[in-house]
């Protein structure tokens, strides 16, 4: 327990952007491929771990490290999507998602295999925090947020302006008349899972940097994801960034009334009243 | 009879997006009739049935069964007071036999209570369910299917299986979506024979159909619905003349 | 001799993975429910009937302070309660929507579970687990049957391969009853029993509870069998496992479920006989789950219905096999 202290607010906008990609990410892919993605909070690990391995183990600086690790992502996305995922294609949302998670599993256990199971840390420098307005601000954090906002604006310019972007928004809400109006199917499940994996990576990256990496990072982050995607309405973009940015800062100013330890279940807190209040999502698109 | 119509419909709205499916329509059902509704494609019937019977929430409108109001009312509950219907695309289940379909039917049943089932204290229910089933199977000519998966079924029959299904419940009011589409011609007949002595009995019918010629031979009463309201509603030989609901059928989208 | 303790105590642990197998096939196999918190109602049921059964120490590092000392049956009742008790309070925020939900939200419960035992050390000790738990009828073992004898580890095998089976006809006979045509159907399209009167919301909280509830009954013969316990026996890739093995034996089969438990059971213990100096020895644990993840998409793909399940009932219906 503790008394409200503004930093909250900020550890809550670091949380939020964390939060808010991954929640993206997420509900993109739901848009396009219909079903949840367990292993997603691996794609998370997994770029983290990637850019642990060049920056520590290789000795490469951790911008260019962390470069490699968050663009990887893209291609090992569309990887999997070809080895496993299009083989069951045909099947339903049920057996995508048993599916998905067998593959968290494998790729958990896979980072476990390479780079052990123990808690790790990218090679930076101790900072100094310096203080404004009674707030302490490391640079990394900074960097967090603004280059959250910068990758979020950047895909909503996408899903606004691109043609492949409104392509993605026709057929998340409705994929077989995208199919009839000759919206190419194939190329756009490249495109998402390319974008998606590229969020996942940026997010595991960030999530690493701000505290530690550990092969369960991506399953325990999840918790909170999912609650903002359904918050936000599963396969509604704007909603799951909304969500995050609120299940971050609630997290955060959690704190005031129950031990840190539990931050995790304001999340499911959030997830459970919003499932019993509004199970459509908070803008009512969460139909199915 | 009772003053009160079995169903009366009042006012009943439904949009979807910017979509409006239902737009303000109003009819009633009397007690042991048939009654048709008729309509082009896109005027409202099936988004109707799914609000009479709760599987849509109106967004206006009331809809009262017996008198009670049932809005607000989920779909199990509205079954439960003796309102069920058939689905237009069959659910079946498909990885449950043709019998156990049937069986599922059974209403008030004990063994479907946890305590009952492990102690069998339910066999001469299920028993009894079985016997009515295989009556109503015969019927519909289902009888040598009933051990097959109702996945493997054709689509006529899966018709007549989910008909025959909800003949199990002993209904009150019966909602047919398109009961005959696909069906064997030689057992339509049939069909409207047995929907007859139902109505004998008691049995009161809303049924969408295609096949005009068919509606108006059985129904009491037709109810012509288009854009979402209620064109007209009467006797067949009245809203056959009808010529808006005329105009809808030639002009609209078929 | 040794060899037989050995093969005693993979049959004990084979059995209580079996009761899980059994209740996770209500939810899944009977069901469609997606319950990822197995393990956690696992966890529930094992702490509470250790916390029940198992009285507080004092001492330096004693954290616990609620511990009570009822017989072992008394600590078995309370578990399956609670566990039961535990699941159906977590379906009933999912219950009304679409299976997705309930899988996140199981998902999240069963992290929140394995917190609260790791952090909640007044009631469970923490990290350092609970010691001492009461073996029912130690007492009474070795014990000279006959020319015979028989050691704890035999009578508790019997005891287990007891349970296992009085719970596979419990379930067996719940799953072709009247009540298990209303889960099926459930499974299927649950619009269609709606359609007809059932109340599925009801249904769905019993057969989770049921289940929930076998876990616990599970757990708690876990711990007084290995008289201690600690939180990294309940993680999530138990779970995990006990899904596998449900798919892979066959998904709807109570038969199924116990043999697909059996299979993973059997490439969690061969895997343990490998040396630890080949490549890879330490890394065998992760090894297996990779192993059994790929078993997992492997047996989805090329055999949806498992190794016992009904090819046709799969050609027929929709949740596996077709689209």
């Amino acid at each position: 327990m503790a008394t409200f202290d503004p930093q909250f607010i900020w550890f809550g906008l670091v949380s939020g952007s964390l939060i808010a990609l991954g929640a993206l990410g997420l509900t993109l892919i739901f848009g396009i491929l219909d079903f949840i993605n367990i292993a997603y909070g691996e794609y998370m690990a997994l770029g983290a771990f990637i850019a642990f391995g060049l920056n520590v183990e290789y000795g490469l600086p951790l911008v260019v490290a962390a470069l490699v690790g968050v663009l990887a992502m893209g291609p090992i996305a569309i990887a999997l999507d070809k080895v496993v995922f299009q083989h069951f294609r045909k099947r339903s949302a049920t057996v995508l998602l048993v599916v998905s998670i067998g593959l968290s599993f494998i790729l958990r256990n896979v980072i476990r295999v390479v780079w052990g199971s123990g808690s790790k840390r990218f090679d930076v420098p101790i900072e100094q925090a310096p203080t404004y307005f009674g707030i302490q601000i490391l640079a990394d954090q900074v960097l967090i947020i603004l280059l959250s906002l910068v990758v979020l604006g950047g895909t909503f310019l996408l899903l606004q302006r691109t043609d492949v972007g409104i392509a993605m928004r026709a057929a998340s809400d409705d994929s077989e008349l995208a199919r009839i109006r000759g919206v190419d199917t194939n190329r756009l499940v490249l495109y998402v899972w390319l974008v998606g994996g590229v969020i996942a990576g940026l997010a595991g990256v960030m999530l690493g940097l701000d505290g530690q990496l550990r092969p369960n990072m991506g399953f325990l982050a999840l918790i909170p994801i999912f609650a903002a995607v359904i918050l936000g309405g599963i396969g509604d973009p704007i909603g799951a960034v909304v969500g995050g940015y609120a299940i971050g800062l609630t997290q955060e100013l959690s704190v005031i009334f129950i031990p840190t330890e539990y931050k995790a279940i304001i999340g499911l807190v959030l997830l459970v009243i919003g499932l019993l209040t509004r199970p459509d999502g908070l803008f009512g698109e969460a139909t199915r | 009879m009772s003053a009160d119509p079995l169903l009366a419909v009042e006012d009943l709205q439904k949009s979807f997006g910017g979509l409006t499916a239902v737009d303000g329509a109003s009819f009633t059902v009397e007690a042991g009739t048939v009654v048709g509704l008729i309509g082009p494609n896109g005027a409202g019937k099936s988004t109707t049935f799914n609000l009479v019977t709760g599987f849509y929430e109106a967004d206006g409108g009331s809809v009262r069964f017996r008198g009670e109001d049932v809005v607000g009312l989920a779909p199990e509950e509205r079954a439960q007071r003796g309102m069920i219907r058939t689905f237009q695309i069959t659910r079946e289940l498909t990885g449950m036999r043709v019998r156990q379909n049937m069986h599922l039917g059974g209403q008030d049943h004990d063994g479907e209570k946890v305590v009952h089932a492990l102690a069998g204290t339910a066999a001469d229910q299920e028993r009894e369910i079985a016997s009515r089933a295989e009556d109503i199977l015969k019927q519909l000519e289902l009888w040598d299917l009933r051990d097959e998966y109702a996945g493997n079924l054709s689509g006529g029959q899966r018709k007549l299986l989910e008909l025959g299904r909800a003949l199990m419940t002993e209904p009150d009011l019966l909602l047919l979506d398109e009961p005959m589409a696909g069906v064997n011609p030689s057992l339509t007949d049939d069909i409207i024979d047995m929907i007859e002595e139902l109505k004998g009995r008691g049995l009161t019918f809303l049924i969408v159909e295609h096949d005009i010629d068919m509606i108006m031979d059985i129904s009491d009463t037709v109810i012509g619905m288009h854009q979402g309201r209620v064109l007209t509603s009467g006797p067949p030989e009245e809203v056959q003349q009808n010529e808006e609901l005329l105009e809808a059928y030639i002009g609209g989208a078929v | 001799m040794a060899y037989a303790t050995l093969l005693t105590t993979v049959g004990i642990i084979a059995a209580i993975y079996a009761l899980l197998a059994i209740g996770m096939n209500m939810h899944w196999g009977d069901t469609g429910l997606l319950n990822f918190a197995h393990a956690g109602f696992f966890a529930v049921g094992a702490y509470a009937s250790t916390i029940v059964t198992t009285p507080t120490t004092s001492g330096l590092l004693a954290e616990r302070t609620v511990g009570f000392a009822f017989p072992v049956v008394v600590g078995l009742v309370v578990a399956a309660v609670l566990a039961a008790v535990v699941g159906v309070v977590i379906a009933l925020t999912s219950v009304r929507l679409q299976g997705d939900y309930l899988a996140m939200v199981t998902l999240s419960a069963a992290e929140i579970i394995r917190l609260i035992v790791k952090n909640e050390s007044w009631l469970t000790s923490g990290a350092q687990g609970i010691n001492n738990i009461p073996r029912p009828a130690a007492g009474a073992f070795p014990l000279q049957v006959g020319g015979f004898t028989v050691g704890y580890d035999l009578f508790y095998l019997g005891l287990m391969l007891a349970i296992v089976g009085a719970s596979y006809l419990v379930f067996t006979r719940l799953s072709s009853s009247p009540f298990g045509r209303v889960l099926h159907a459930i499974r299927e399209d649950e619009d269609v029993p709606r359609a007809l009167g059932k109340r599925t919301a009801t249904f769905k909280l019993k057969s989770f509870g049921l289940g929930a509830g076998l876990a616990g009954l599970a757990g708690a013969l876990w711990s007084h069998y290995f008289f201690a316990i600690n939180p990294t026996m309940f993680l999530p890739a138990l779970t995990f496992s006990i899904w596998a093995a449900v798919i892979i034996g066959g998904a709807g089969s109570y038969a199924g479920a116990i043999v697909g438990t059996a299979f993973i059971v059997g490439i969690r213990q061969v895997t343990r006989f490998l040396p630890s100096d080949i490549p890879f020895g330490n890394e065998l644990p992760f090894i297996r789950l990779i192993l059994i993840g790929v078993a997992l998409i492997v047996v989805l793909y090329f055999r949806p219905q498992g190794l016992l399940g009904d090819r046709e009932r799969m050609a027929a219906g929709q949740d596996m096999g077709g689209s």
